[in-house]
């Protein structure tokens, strides 16, 4: 036999392809599982919201609060804020929550109703409000979030990542500690539907407390009249269209025939003590 | 955004230069290859012939380190996920071991013949032996022979 060198023909060892097309199809593979997951996670928002206990919440609501805490400074505002929600709770809205208030200095005009009963409020809002009825009414709002667990859904996608990791980890591992941090949790989206079932708690307890319902739209009024939304901050921009919850709220006080009296003013000290929280 | 950016800039200069890189190796390759035909290298141990025909006998070697582009290294770590032939891996490892193959021929310079030839590969850089592939060594030796018609 005779040997006679040659070059082989094709190479066996390298799959003809195109690493153009391969690209193409894994990425549209994995950007289609994302896409799922995506939305699975959307379903499973309200799937998980309603089964979560009181005391669950509060242990995920753990996770995060010491950072919260440490920012407290004890201050008459608070205290003044912290009574009247209580009052409202112990009178009108007995909700399973022990509600706490934390004061934050920022000129947002906000309120954030977090996991655990813990409402942050802004001195950007507790220097807006004019009378105590108008408080009550933003503390009401947000206490009919927490009746309808919205503060849990608001919290979306990120919330079941939370949940699933206090379950599966519990609550003191770095794991959970380290996706709560990870998350922003202060930063919440309601639907027009879900502020409007808390307006309408709001309403409710407004009357329920003072037996009328005066400053119940004194802060939605207040923002055509500044006419500047940046300075609001986002808690205009995720309670939309305030002229349509005015006219709402309205209508309701109209055909319930909610009476109108005399707002209760605020504490004497209450523009004094701005300066010092 | 600026990540993004990033990365689909190192993909796409991973894309265009590895396939240039690639397509000019492969040339040289099939050149040398061509120019080496004469010299065969085989995987025999042991060759029946006269001793005292066989005027020297010395090892050879030859290595070549290829280095991965960052596309080829993408595409690998999305094989990673769905699982399958990774593709993109094959025709570096092709190329390592065929220029290692040539490396040591050239070595070899007027032999006759090279017996014993064995290849192997590693792994060398920052990552080997973890995660991701670095570089590709492909390192192939043999016993060069000169016979005597």
């Amino acid at each position: 036999m005779k040997y006679t060198p040659r070059q082989p023909e094709s190479n066996v060892n390298v799959t003809p392809t195109s690493p153009l097309r391969d690209f193409f199809l894994l990425t549209a593979g994995l950007l289609g599982i994302v896409i799922v997951i995506y939305i699975l996670l959307g379903l499973a928002v309200d799937l998980v919201v309603p089964r979560i206990s009181t005391d669950l919440e509060k242990r995920i609501a753990g996770l995060f609060i010491r950072s919260i805490e440490a920012k407290d400074t004890a201050s008459e505002r608070e205290n003044y804020v912290q009574l009247l929600l209580e009052d409202l709770q112990e009178r009108c809205a007995k909700l399973p929550y022990l509600f706490k208030v934390h004061i934050r200095q920022a000129s947002a005009v906000n309120a954030v109703a977090l996991p655990g009963g813990h409402i942050v409020v802004y001195t950007g809002l507790l220097d807006k409000v004019a009378s105590e009825n108008e408080l009550a009414f933003v503390l009401g709002h947000e206490m009919g979030h927490y009746a309808y667990r919205d503060h849990l859904r608001g919290m979306g996608r990120a919330f079941v990542f939370i949940t699933i990791s206090a379950l599966l980890f519990g609550t003191d591992s770095n794991i959970s500690k380290m996706l709560v941090h990870g998350l922003n949790i202060t930063e919440m989206s309601f639907s027009r539907k879900q502020e409007t079932r808390a307006d309408e708690f709001a309403l409710e307890m407004l009357n329920c407390d003072y037996g009328h319902v005066a400053g119940a739209v004194d802060f939605f009024e207040k923002i055509p009249k500044e006419q500047d939304p940046g300075k609001f901050g986002h808690y205009f921009a995720s309670h939309p269209e305030s002229h349509k919850r005015i006219s709402h709220l309205e209508d309701i006080i109209r055909s319930r025939g909610f009476k109108l009296a005399e707002r209760t003013p605020l504490p004497e000290n209450w523009r004094q003590s701005k300066n010092l929280t | 955004m600026n990540n993004l950016l990033f990365f689909l800039t190192l993909i796409s200069i991973g894309f265009v230069v590895g396939t240039i890189a690639e397509k000019r190796h492969y040339r040289s390759i099939h050149e040398r290859e061509k120019k080496f035909l004469h010299l065969p290298a085989v995987t025999v141990k042991t060759v029946h012939y006269p001793d005292e025909k066989v005027k020297s006998a010395e090892l050879v070697c030859g290595s070549a380190v290829i280095s991965i582009d960052y596309f080829k290294r993408f595409l690998a770590s999305l094989r990673n996920i769905f699982g399958g032939t990774v593709k993109s891996y094959e025709s570096l490892i092709d190329r390592a071991r065929r220029e290692a193959l040539l490396r040591m021929k050239e070595m070899a310079g007027d032999a006759t013949v090279i017996v014993n030839v064995r290849i192997e590969t590693s792994t060398i850089g920052k990552k080997a032996n973890k995660k991701g592939v670095g570089c590709l060594e492909a390192i192939a030796y043999g016993t060069a022979m000169i016979l005597e018609k």
